[in-house]
């Protein structure tokens, strides 16, 4: 495991967060390396949602420290977090089904070419590398002008993924990124995973299921009620025992014993 | 779009290109206009639509059309719509009058006030719907209303009538006004009077003079504005922010598109278009009324509808409202000529707006692989 | 693409079938009559009706246009439209000579005979080269009225406004005032189109100033709601109430003793005559040597049987 010889890109130390009265997160550390894949599991309601919005830039913490690369780090926006890498792909609101792949890969950030005084949008650059990039993900495109509601869910995930790595993601948060997709398109998407993660990007990968936690994850941390119930390496922990951090142990027990362990 | 060069995967149907040229979001548009132009030379070929005076007449129109046309398409791409484009055309004109003729300014100072106040109105309705997250629908129908009402209010206070006149002589000899109102082109139509190849007035002070005698620049702006929009549209990173800020406006901040400003750009746009309509309007009639431009916000709608625009925004095509608007005028006017009576207007109006709505549709299932 | 050429089909057999109703092609002449008024304006039906018998008596080909919305702009693109169309002759309202005096004037330059009528004056016509005005001057017909009123003890008044965007109703207003020798003031109110709104806006102002002598309304748009105003008030029959042109309310109203008069501009000869003299000038080579008036006419309790069976109709 090369990836614990290098010091962690982002480092969050006992973050809490409050709203209101409601104590959303009560002291969660969490970091993440170059090049490795640490899975971030939970329940509905864990909290693992309010602890990526905190690391993506969207919530500022109540209490706690992000550190980046080592230096303290006080993002105020979610652009603030993009300028300095860390990308957040969400469940739904990745992709405009509308727009072609091409204009969906490079919405914000389109490349320009001058005529005279005006400034078009590059289309012969940006059609190429969108092709490129998502050959390398292992999608072949018909054309660059193809909807992207023409792809399947597993694809558009995949576009997103390779969107944020081209445009210099040092750190990639997947937001349950395979919780709405059948068996063949959660391969790809996982594939997916693996390829960028050789890249040297770490990746956190939100999730509840765990076979697909255990499938790509180098680390596994799990959320419960708003706190780390502590963090497992690869190999030291059976997808049982995961399953039963994440319900929160004992009460899980008697209902996998009635369900003749199926869950 | 030109499709690179990469290597293409055999698993996947290549499409021919004579489908992906058909396939696009005008199509439905061009089919309408092809239809609608065969329907009229079949049933008015000999009755003077297709004379260089017919001709004007309902390109005039449909210019109309196309100028309001164009802003709403890049308003509705852009995710919002703008009911008070009638009243705005009313208030417009009605401000270059009381600008000009009650208080006297120069035309040019009218008509450039008048512009700065429109979009400035624009701006508001825009920022009114970015700030409150209320659907414009509602917000640019109140403006429908308030601007109305200060249509039909000021002059009422100022000069005691609801229409005012005397633009025309005001606009003698001022540097601005024939870029609304004037027309182009004059040599070659008397060039081709004195070939025979249009007809003349027979009698009068214009004896001898061709009865088409130019282009106005209504078209020329029509034509203008539609090329400037279809190019900023399809061709600059702006134009992909406006896609964006309709199709997900949530997805677009997210990677950093500024879609308040986006959408604000929008409504000043349509509102700029609407003023250029109105004073076109009020430069070549000479007059401004107070009930001017009644209901054309929704002919706009509809041109941009029959254009393949999708209700819902990010998705539409400014060429394809172009169409939509010729479209309408051609209709509106051929109706005419082919001796229909009028109040069936309304019925082929609603016929050829649920047929391109319905065609439309298709087309874009077949685009998006929407089921 | 097959549905669409079959529905351009089913259009196009409709349209033919709308087109042999037209009229015959007799003689060969066609007249357009091209007005100001929105489709929603019962008040112009008396209008194509006279259109359509002095075609028919004439046997010549008629036309009636006008703007659906009433959008004066878009009554000039008509007027241009019937001119590329090359008719025998245009009749048409001049509703705003500042808007229709270049449509017109290129129509009679095109060498096409045209006759103003309803609104405008004999002296625009005249500029204009039209051959004649066949009309009711409208501020010379509230004078008259006003003139009336004043005869009967009136002193003050509600001019009920339905079409304010249109000049020649605050022209009617005017007069009225004038003729009373009173100023118009605030006495002029804009009630909008909708029967429900005028009613309202007639009782507000009313009851917000009580002593008002008269009404005045300017057609059946706004009579017919301010008769119901004044009977839940209570005031029918006991305020002065007269009121331009005619209707089927209108003229039972005059009959209850509601209404005292009504102005009627005669609008069925307005359309009626001008393809009359027309057809006439053009057969003949036949002109009558002056515009004509067609109103106005006051219009009372009196012998009002004719007109109650032709109300809305002819009347």
């Amino acid at each position: 495991m090369s990836s614990y010889d290098h010091a962690p890109i982002v480092e969050m130390r006992d973050i809490e967060k409050h709203f209101g009265p409601v104590i959303a997160l009560n002291g969660v550390s969490f970091d993440i390396r170059p090049g490795e894949c640490h899975c971030l599991l939970g329940d509905n309601g864990a909290g693992k949602s309010t602890f990526i919005k905190t690391m993506a830039g969207v919530h500022k913490p109540t209490r706690g420290e992000i550190l980046f690369e080592g230096k303290h780090m006080d993002f105020s926006s979610p652009r603030d977090a993009m300028e300095a890498g860390i990308a957040t792909v969400y469940q739904d609101l990745a992709m405009i089904p509308l727009m072609s792949v091409t204009r969906n890969f490079w919405m914000g950030r389109e490349p320009i070419k001058r005529v005279g005084p005006f400034k078009f949008m590059d289309f012969k650059t940006a059609n190429d590398v969108t092709m490129h990039e998502m050959r390398k993900m292992g999608i072949n495109l018909r054309s660059p002008d193809q909807a992207v509601g023409t792809l399947s869910g597993g694809e558009r995930q995949t576009v997103a993924i390779a969107r944020a790595v081209y445009f210099g993601a040092k750190v990639l948060i997947l937001d349950e990124p395979t919780s709405a997709l059948g068996v063949r398109q959660t391969a790809n998407v996982l594939s997916t995973i693996d390829k960028v993660r050789k890249t040297g990007i770490g990746i956190v990968f939100i999730t509840h299921n765990v076979r697909h936690a255990l499938a790509v994850g180098d680390r596994f941390t799990v959320l419960n009620r708003g706190k780390t119930l502590g963090t497992a390496q690869r190999g030291q922990i059976t997808p049982e025992e995961l399953q039963d951090l994440m319900a929160g142990g004992q009460e899980m027990v008697a209902l996998e014993g009635s369900l003749g362990g199926t869950v | 779009m030109s499709s690179s060069g990469a290597a293409i995967d055999e698993r996947i149907k290549q499409t021919s290109g004579l489908r992906k040229a058909l396939i696009r979001p005008e199509l439905g548009a061009i089919v309408g206009t092809i239809a609608v132009f065969a329907f009229f030379i079949i049933f008015a070929g000999d009755s003077g639509m297709f004379n260089a005076q017919g001709v004007l007449n309902w390109s005039t129109v449909s210019a109309q059309f196309v100028i309001i046309a164009v802003g709403a398409c890049m308003l509705m791409i852009a995710g919002e719509f703008d009911l008070s484009v009638g009243s705005m055309i009313g208030f417009a004109g009605m401000s270059i009058a009381i600008f000009s003729v009650t208080l006297g300014w120069p035309v040019w100072m009218a008509i450039l006030l008048t512009f700065a106040i429109c979009i400035a109105i624009g701006a508001v309705n825009g920022v009114i719907v970015v700030r409150t997250g209320l659907p414009s629908f509602i917000v640019t129908l109140a403006f429908l209303f308030i601007l109305r009402g200060f249509t039909i209010f000021f002059p009422q206070l100022i000069e005691r009538r609801t229409i005012i006149g005397g633009i025309s002589e005001r606009a003698v000899g001022d540097w601005l006004a024939p870029v609304f109102g004037g027309k182009v082109g004059g040599p070659i139509f008397d060039w081709l009077a004195s070939q025979g190849l249009i007809a003349v007035f027979e009698r009068g002070t214009r004896a001898g003079e061709p009865i088409v005698n130019g282009i106005p620049m209504l078209i020329v702006w029509a034509l203008g504005l539609m090329i400037v929009a279809h190019i900023v549209l399809t061709r600059t990173r702006f134009g992909n922010w406006v896609f964006a800020a309709g199709g997900d406006a949530q997805a677009a901040r997210y990677v950093g598109v500024p879609v308040a400003r986006v959408k604000i750009l929008m409504f000043m746009f349509t509102a700029f278009c609407a003023t250029v309509f109105a004073t076109c309007q009020v430069m070549e009639f000479g007059s401004a009324g107070a009930d001017r431009g009644l209901l054309k916000e929704f002919e706009a709608i509809i041109a941009v509808v029959i254009g393949g625009a999708l209700l819902t925004g990010g998705y539409g095509s400014v060429i394809g409202a172009a169409l939509g608007a010729l479209i309408f005028g051609v209709v509106q006017q051929g109706l005419f000529f082919a001796g229909v009576e009028s109040s069936l207007f309304r019925v082929f109006l609603g016929v050829i707006l649920l047929f391109a709505v319905i065609l439309n549709t298709y087309i874009r299932r077949i685009i998006t692989g929407e089921r | 693409m097959k549905a669409a050429m079959k529905k351009l089909a089913v259009s196009a057999v409709a349209a033919t079938a709308l087109m042999g109703a037209g009229g015959a092609f007799a003689e060969g002449e066609r007249y357009v009559l091209v007005s100001h008024a929105p489709d929603s304006d019962s008040w112009w039906n008396t209008i194509k009706n006279g259109l359509a018998l002095a075609g028919e008596q004439m046997n010549v080909t008629v036309e009636y246009r006008n703007p659906p919305t009433g959008d004066l702009a878009d009554m000039a693109r008509i007027i241009e439209q019937a001119a590329a169309s090359a008719p025998n002759g245009i009749i048409t309202t001049l509703a705003d000579p500042d808007v229709l005096s270049g449509p017109i004037r290129a129509a009679v330059d095109a060498g096409i005979d045209v006759i103003i009528i309803n609104s405008g004056t004999p002296e625009q016509a005249r500029a204009l080269g039209a051959l004649m005005y066949v009309g009711q001057p409208e501020y010379d017909a509230g004078f008259a009225a006003g003139q009336r009123a004043a005869g009967d003890g009136v002193s003050s008044f509600l001019c009920v406004n339905h079409y304010i965007s249109s000049p020649s109703s605050t022209e009617r207003c005017q007069g009225f005032a004038d003729g009373l020798g009173v100023e118009l003031g605030n006495q002029m109110i804009d009630s909008g189109q909708d029967p429900s709104e005028i009613q309202n806006r007639v009782m507000a102002y009313l009851n917000a100033n009580p002593d008002t002598d008269a009404v005045l309304t300017l057609g059946p748009t706004s009579a017919d709601p301010t008769i119901l105003a004044l009977n839940q008030m209570g005031l029918a029959g006991d305020i002065y109430f007269g009121t331009f042109d005619l209707g089927g309310d209108i003229v039972q109203a005059i009959r209850d003793g509601v209404i005292a008069w009504g102005i009627d501009q005669q609008p069925f000869l307005q359309a009626y005559l001008p393809v009359i003299v027309m057809t006439n000038y053009h057969r003949f080579g036949v002109l009558p040597g002056n515009n004509i008036n067609s109103g106005p006419g006051f219009v009372t309790a009196d012998a009002l049987d004719l007109v109650a069976e032709l109300a809305g109709e002819y009347r």
